[in-house]
């Protein structure tokens, strides 16, 4: 992002030149969109530090040091370090790769039960659909939290208890490892948090976009079902739910550090913002540089992704364009 | 001319809250090789929903009861989806009412023109891509090329339906099908899109199936034409006994409903008083009486068949009143035709 793509008229030129293709066209129009390209920068940062942090950071998220146990931000901590000595600037890069993990596959697994479930219920109609729709409101007449408490609750136990008698019948070390049932469990109760939205989104956009002129013209041609979903259907459902998308990454983020908080998330010692503010928050009165730091990420990333969401949005709806 | 599309009781109803409704009930008729046939009636006489049933796009609530469609002697309702897509876009081709919105506002004009070629034609994606933009010189956009780059909705309302129509003629159907192509244009576009049509059809000899409910583009177009009321066909003629010896009392009273040129200044336009009737069920009685003037007592008791009428000019002359209504004065006892 250079600033020539930052200012108005200059990029206005340059999306008027090269009308050749949808998506072009619409990378053009994002870069013209002040707040989506301010929100873009610290997502990308978000996704690098994500996938190098561990490069990165000038210590490991496990490294204590005992000499300097709850120091205050210098120039070796420069967010300081916390209870056990462990340096928070490292651990809040270490803590993008599980928001972004779990925000990602989360989000991935949301949306393909949703578009699978919502697809359905908006095209086939009739008793699908009213299963479908009474599913997600199933789902959705329960509150969150709960649900990701619930689910926790119950499933933990066993899966771990399934895990070790697995080991011990195959004495394979793969079951041994019983961190990711931790990652499971909390991808597994926000995708199931999520895809109800997500299924919702599709199904009333398929319902909407299955009675438009250009669907029924596309029928009259002669284009086969398949076809006219993947090329009419499905790409004018797009914007909404790339929009949805963009907000429901930073939401699931968010709602798996209001797990960690409340303790039925991620379990240390991987770090998560979540876990770090609530850990934080005991401490914050003498040393508040320890909420600080995960929250004002969160508040960012949040925010970033709406911002990324709607520019999305108006760069994606070619009848929005500008002459 | 030999025959190209045989319609037989075609019947259409569909399914709503309470019952049914009753859109087409046993519409007959016949298109010859390059014909142009005009089917004419007030909303929802059935017109559109007869057009959808022959290629079967019709609604979901919607269902064909009984019928059959033959085209070059193969029943169109008769076919699996496979065999019915190949003739959607191939041997018949549909343009609609609204311009506006029958693009794809997502895919620009020359990727959405090539799919027929692709896949009708199978032609590779340059080469339909070429033809897509000689379609477009030939329907009247010049510079074709540079203007298969752009979307949709840099396209006026009429250089959209000019679009529409070659599409729809792309793959070189027999069968042309406008359903009210020119309603949603204004009065100059209405009259290029209805002489664009005209050309194409002398230079194509492609069949046309024209439904408006404007009898001013038919005179100017057709040769044939069907009066359609609540799902029947009432009246059936070449267009110029339609004119000028017109039998049925509902086309009578379409063309009263003309403005003219010659006609007195300063006089409201005539109108067919009342509205047609609810076809919940099948009448048992002329589906018309209601706002027929030339009422008569059998017209409430049984409903009148579609029957050659006597002293036509032509033989295809067919209504279906039970009242020879030439010289026949006005009775009372029905709505008058009024002047409002």
């Amino acid at each position: 992002m250079t600033t020539q793509e930052l200012s108005g008229p200059a990029t206005f030129s340059t999306v008027e030149a090269s009308r050749s293709n949808l998506w072009k066209d619409a990378l053009a129009r994002l870069a013209a969109n002040r707040l989506a390209v301010v929100g873009i920068i610290p997502i990308i940062l978000l996704f690098f530090i994500a996938i190098f942090g561990p490069y990165l950071t000038p210590y490991d998220f496990l490294a204590q040091d005992f000499t300097a146990r709850l120091a205050p931000p210098s120039s070796v901590h420069w967010l300081g370090t916390d209870e056990l000595g462990r340096d928070v600037f490292s651990r809040i890069l270490y803590g993008a790769r599980t928001a972004v993990s779990v925000g990602v596959i989360s989000t991935v697994i949301s949306l393909v039960v949703g578009i699978i479930m919502g697809s359905l219920a908006g095209y086939l109609g009739g008793r699908v659909d009213m299963m479908v729709v009474w599913l997600t409101d199933v789902t959705r007449s329960m509150p969150a939290l709960l649900l990701a408490i619930v689910i926790n609750l119950t499933l933990k136990v066993p899966l771990e208890a399934w895990l070790e008698q697995m080991y011990l019948q195959t004495k394979n070390t793969f079951f041994r490892q019983t961190m990711w049932v931790d990652l499971v469990l909390v991808f597994g109760a926000l995708a199931l948090i999520q895809w109800p939205g997500y299924a919702r989104l599709i199904r009333g956009q398929i319902l909407s976009i299955r009675s438009r002129n250009y669907v029924l013209a596309a029928r009259a041609l002669g284009m086969p079902t398949n076809r006219i979903l993947t090329r009419y259907v499905i790409p004018n459902a797009m914007g909404p739910l790339i929009v949805a998308v963009s907000a429901g990454l930073g939401g699931a983020m968010v709602l798996e550090s209001a797990f960690s908080f409340l303790g039925v998330g991620v379990q240390l010692p991987i770090p998560s913002w979540g876990k770090m503010i609530s850990d934080g928050l005991r401490l914050w009165q003498t040393h508040s540089y320890l909420l600080v730091g995960p929250a004002a990420m969160m508040a960012i990333i949040t925010v970033s992704f709406a911002w990324l969401g709607d520019g999305l949005n108006d760069a994606l709806n070619p009848r929005q364009w500008k002459e | 001319m030999s025959e190209l599309l045989e319609v037989q009781d075609l019947q259409t109803r569909f399914k709503v809250r309470k019952g049914y409704v009753y859109a087409v009930n046993g519409v007959s008729f016949r298109l010859e090789e390059g014909e142009t046939l005009a089917v004419v009636g007030e909303s929802g006489c059935g017109k559109s929903v007869t057009m959808l049933s022959l290629v079967r796009l019709l609604p979901p609530a919607g269902r064909i009861e009984s019928g059959q469609v033959l085209l070059r002697g193969d029943d169109l309702l008769a076919l699996d989806q496979r065999q019915l897509r190949d003739v959607r876009g191939g041997q018949v081709g549909m343009i609609f009412q609204d311009p506006m919105t029958s693009l794809n506002p997502f895919i620009n004009i020359g990727t959405q023109m090539a799919e027929p070629l692709l896949y009708h034609r199978g032609m590779s994606k340059k080469d339909a891509l070429a033809r897509s933009a000689e379609l477009l010189e030939m329907v009247g956009i010049p510079d074709g090329v540079a203007r298969l780059r752009e979307y949709p909705h840099q396209f006026s309302g009429g250089m959209r339906q000019r679009v529409m129509i070659a599409m729809a003629m792309s793959c070189e159907p027999s069968v042309l099908i406008a359903d009210e192509p020119t309603t949603a244009l204004d009065v100059t576009i209405q009259a290029q899109i209805v002489e664009l049509v005209k050309e194409l059809r002398d230079r194509s000899g492609v069949a046309v199936i024209w439904i408006t409910h404007d009898l001013s583009v038919v005179a100017g177009i057709a040769d044939r034409v069907i009066v359609m009321y609540a799902g029947y066909i009432v009246e059936e003629a070449p267009v110029d006994a339609i004119f000028e010896d017109p039998r049925h009392p509902y086309t009578v009273g379409l063309l009263g409903a003309l403005p003219s040129l010659g006609g007195e200044t300063g006089t409201r336009l005539t109108t067919i008083g009342g509205a047609p009737p609810d076809l919940a069920e099948l009448p048992t009685f002329c589906p018309f009486h209601t706002r027929c003037p030339f009422v008569i007592d059998r017209c409430r008791s049984e409903n009148p068949m579609l029957e050659p009428v006597s002293g036509a000019s032509d033989r295809g002359h067919r209504a279906a009143c039970w009242v020879d209504i030439r010289g026949v004065t006005e009775q009372t006892g029905g709505t008058v035709a009024t002047e409002q």
